[in-house]
């Protein structure tokens, strides 16, 4: 479809301008997935996706409309185009209006794998795989999903930009059940298909469920906190999400008052947006303005580094887009942590009364500018007592603030987890985390 | 080929291909938006996402599949793919799936505008923005709004379902939604931060209805009073005056939820997680006689408003705890199926790419007859919590909290000033045994519920009255 899209693709952004728009970008996406859906050890649905969205953006007198259609034809897309000229005029100047940036020239990554493409088609072998590799442990059944894509976009701008991109993706994921109690959950997300990490995913979700069988209640406290990859990459993601500028300005971060050069966080920290690694499927070479992605830290060793920008709020900011445009808001495209040196087992050695979390789910925010937040584990908790787990233990929460969160980290594990899945929606690559004098809270009646 | 012509052609040719059961929805959810930050407006934003889903059931295993190419070629194609998928997998089915045999309908219905959409001029609804802002900026005396962000949309939503059982469901149905987000700011005193979703169902008298105006000010005025006044909770056990904003919540998170039969099933467990609710619990008591909770897509202008679900069965109101009972479940076809009984309609898609999954439409907590002052009356310590920003709920519906935005003291029956951030944290069966007493005006509050794989989100109702629960003991946000 390469030719297909980028001819569509320019063939908006010449309408745009010909109907009397200043400036105006296309940006076409089309993918074919299949995602097959698990619950007690067989598929619940098997669903299937072929669609082609396309997202115009468009800008008068310095007026901005977003359009995002999957119409059923390109006359209906031009149809809307022309009508709309009418809504920009009565627009007001939009306060976030920048040009449109000079194309730069896209990272070339190699995104696609085509063992992976071919299992489109019939992913059932990689589901009997998963659900036979989780049942190699004492387990009851598994829950869970897989979902493998091939991505194609095309992007033009009127700045003569007019990239094409096409990419693979797999996301899978389990939750295994053991007896009463035991559960585990665990994830991975890559461009590649590997089986044997896809069976490392279901046997670490599977051991958890088998290790947390009757589990003992804890009162709440104030516990050192060891953060599983899949809990790290929760709560990372809204630190990740909240270093766009656009949500400042929006009042949705902690960054809010903060500037490049400040100190947020532990110096054992360092978070980097990875745009450009092939492995993590949120690797894309250009964004959606056309301007080429590169690697960079959002926290470099504690210090807040890099403010995410799209060509509009990097001008409102006086400086350089970083490339995650989002032409209204900036984002991370794949959040990586750096390693430490510890295995798990050191890490569990460094504390003396703490909580091994394995995973967690809805995590919401008091405020965002103060990143008052709480958290529900699930799934697999241990408690550890002088640098041993000595129960597993029942759900409690995380009750505390991101900057003291972020502050408190005191060492990290030196393997690294590929996770991505419903609660952790930006793909990220981290380790375990260890993080010192977190509160706890649980249900007082 | 029209719509109507090409959603029965994809059902026919499912069926020729030997699905057992085979199902098609056109649906189109159009939307404009307008979006402004301190009242000047950053954009505007239009989108439309229009295809068909089609669902079969082949040799017990259940395909999806969606595309937005409405041409003969693309939708036989969609049906093949899912009818080849859910063949492939058959295999691996240990209890295959069957649907029960409810009553499906024929029917067209649509959601009446009072003031059309179109009834405001674009300047109009941009001076919205403004206004609201300007009413924002000057609210408070000593503190700053440095930010308000408002989200205005206008969406319709537009189905044609059709499956081999013979239902034959059109439905339009135009909804209204204002987002926003305040924060109230004082260098000395930190923040505090509002975030509010509006919406329902019909047109711009929905607007009028929201007296946007009026509260604003008056929430602004009071969230720089909770900055430089409020204080901690009382430590001991006190009576909570639960607003029927939280209530709202509450319902949606620990009777809702829990009574989705397709959670109880384990359908979501890797997603939003299972339920305390396990099969066989129907008849157990969860509180005490004042707790009813009902949810009821039948409601007149509400955000999840419909008539006829995606299976193409009729709607009613459904009794999910009836004083203090756990009376009945939400089901579609195929949970019925397993319990015995039929569905009540409550199969949704938030979009053509999405398949219908059990979900909520507006749920809420069957009022009493207690004036707000006679909730308060007879409190001797107590707090009353009106609104709130951070809860969660664990995966199985039974431990959650719900930290208080505005919350006041309550001393000797009257309000005393406000408390800063109080957490209510308690379990399902805690709440619904401690309420004692029920107040009589109904509220609804609007949302958008996720769940799925992938999450839909769909838009929903949720209310009650304010409520008395007896001796809690509150927690309080970290600072």
């Amino acid at each position: 479809m390469r030719e297909e899209l980028l001819d569509a693709s320019k063939k908006l952004v010449e309408k745009a301008l010909s109907e009397g728009y200043d400036e105006a970008a296309a940006l076409l996406q089309q993918r074919r997935t299949v995602m097959v859906k698990l619950a007690n050890s067989e598929p619940s649905v098997i669903q299937r996706w072929k669609d082609l969205v396309l997202n115009i953006y468009l800008v008068k007198n310095k007026k901005i409309l977003v359009i995002s259609l999957s119409p059923k034809t390109l006359s209906e897309v031009e149809k809307t185009i022309k009508e709309l000229i009418d809504v920009a005029d009565k627009l007001y100047e939009s306060p976030f209006y920048a040009p449109l940036p000079e194309p730069g020239e896209p990272v070339k990554l190699d995104l696609v794998d085509k063992k992976l493409l071919e299992k489109i088609e019939d992913p059932s072998e990689i589901v009997e795989r998963m659900i036979e590799a989780a049942h190699r442990e004492k387990i009851d059944y598994v829950a869970g999903m897989v979902e493998l894509s091939y991505n194609e976009k095309a992007l033009a701008t009127s700045k003569d930009a007019s990239f094409y991109e096409d990419s693979t993706s797999i996301q899978a994921y389990l939750r295994a059940f053991a007896g009463e109690d035991g559960s585990g959950q665990w994830s991975i997300g890559s461009r590649r298909l590997n089986l044997e990490k896809i069976e490392e995913m279901a046997l670490i979700a599977a051991r958890y469920a088998v290790d947390s069988r009757n589990r003992e209640s804890i009162e709440p406290g104030v516990y050192d906190i060891i953060l599983s990859p899949m809990v790290a990459g929760n709560l990372l993601r809204l630190v990740g999400m909240m270093a766009s500028a656009f949500m400042a300005f929006m009042g949705m971060s902690m960054f809010m008052n903060k500037k490049p050069g400040d100190k947020v966080g532990s110096e054992k920290l360092t978070l980097i947006d990875d745009a450009v690694n092939p492995e993590l499927p949120g690797s894309t070479g250009f964004d959606d303005e056309g301007v080429a992605t590169y690697s960079k830290p959002i926290i470099e060793k504690g210090v807040f580094k890099t403010m995410l920008h799209n060509s509009k709020t990097a001008a409102k900011m006086g400086v350089k887009s970083t490339g995650n445009a989002g032409w209204i808001s900036p984002r991370p495209w794949n959040l990586v942590v750096e390693e430490g040196s510890y295995g798990l087992d050191e890490l569990i050695g460094e504390v003396k009364k703490g909580i091994l979390v394995t995973n967690n789910w809805y995590t919401r925010l008091q405020n965002y500018v103060e990143g008052v937040f709480s958290t529900i584990t699930r799934d697999a908790l241990f408690l550890i007592e002088s640098g041993r787990i000595v129960k597993p233990i029942e759900k409690i929460r995380i009750a505390d603030t991101l900057p003291r969160l972020l502050s408190n980290i005191d060492a990290l594990g030196r393997e690294r987890y590929d996770i991505w899945w419903w609660e952790v929606e930006i793909p990220t690559r981290t380790p375990y985390i260890l993080v010192r004098q977190i509160h706890t809270s649980k249900h007082t009646v | 080929m029209s719509l109507e012509d090409l959603v029965l052609y994809a059902v026919d040719y499912a069926r020729e291909l030997g699905a057992s059961y085979a199902e098609a929805r056109y649906h189109k959810n159009t939307s404009f938006s307008i979006v402004s930050r301190n009242g000047t407006i950053m954009g505007a934003g239009q989108e439309l996402k229009e295809g068909i889903g089609i669902r079969v059931l082949v040799d017990g295993a259940l395909g999806f599949s969606a595309t937005n190419q409405l041409d003969n070629e693309n939708v036989r194609e969609a049906v093949e793919k899912a009818y080849r998928l859910a063949k492939a997998h058959a295999r691996l089915m240990k209890k295959p799936i069957e649907f029960d045999d409810s009553r499906v309908g024929r029917a067209r219905y649509s959601v009446v505008e009072k003031k059309p959409f179109t009834s405001m001029s674009l300047d109009e609804k941009i001076n919205v923005h403004r206004e609201l802002w300007d009413i924002v900026s000057k609210a408070p005396s000593e503190a700053k709004v440095p930010v308000f962000f408002l989200n205005y949309i206008e969406s319709i939503e537009e189905k044609i379902v059709a499956n081999s059982d013979g239902a034959f469901i059109v439905s339009r149905i135009p909804r209204l939604t204002v987002f926003y987000n305040l924060v109230v700011m004082s260098p000395q005193q930190g923040s505090i931060q509002r975030f509010e979703q509006l919406g329902a169902s019909g047109g711009l008298e929905n607007l009028e209805e929201w007296s946007l105006y009026e509260t604003l000010d008056n929430d602004v005025k009071v969230y720089e009073k909770i900055l430089y006044e409020a204080k901690e909770p009382p430590k001991q056990e006190v009576d909570v005056i639960v607003g029927s904003e939280v209530v709202g919540l509450v319902v949606h998170e620990s009777c809702g939820h829990p009574s989705e039969a397709d959670r109880i099933l384990g359908r979501e467990a890797a997603q939003a997680g299972m339920s305390f609710i396990r099969p066989g619990m129907l008849g157990e008591r969860i509180g005490n006689e004042n707790a009813t909770v009902i949810d009821d897509p039948t409601i007149p202008g509400s955000y999840g408003f419909y008539l006829y679900d995606d299976e193409g069965v009729s709607a009613r109101p459904r009794y999910l705890y009836r004083n203090g009972i756990i009376y009945e479940h939400l089901h579609n076809r195929w949970t019925a199926k397993i319990y015995g009984t039929h569905s009540n309609a409550a199969s949704r898609a938030m979009d053509y790419a999405s398949e219908p999954i059990i979900r909520m439409a507006n749920t809420y907590f069957k009022p009493g007859d207690y004036s707000f002052e006679e909730l308060l009356e007879d409190v001797k310590l107590g707090v009353y919590i009106k609104s709130y920003m951070e809860w969660n709920i664990d995966d199985t519906r039974w431990s959650q909290r719900y930290v208080g935005l505005e919350a006041y003291l309550v001393e000797n029956g009257e309000l005393k000033g406000f408390v800063r951030n109080p957490v209510l944290e308690v379990t399902t069966k805690a709440f619904y045994s401690k309420v004692d007493a029920v107040g009589k005006e109904l509220r609804f509050y609007a949302g958008t519920c996720g769940k799925g794989e992938p999450a839909q989100g769909v838009p929903v109702w949720f209310g009650g009255p304010d409520l008395r629960l007896r001796k809690i003991r509150l927690g309080v946000a970290p600072k």
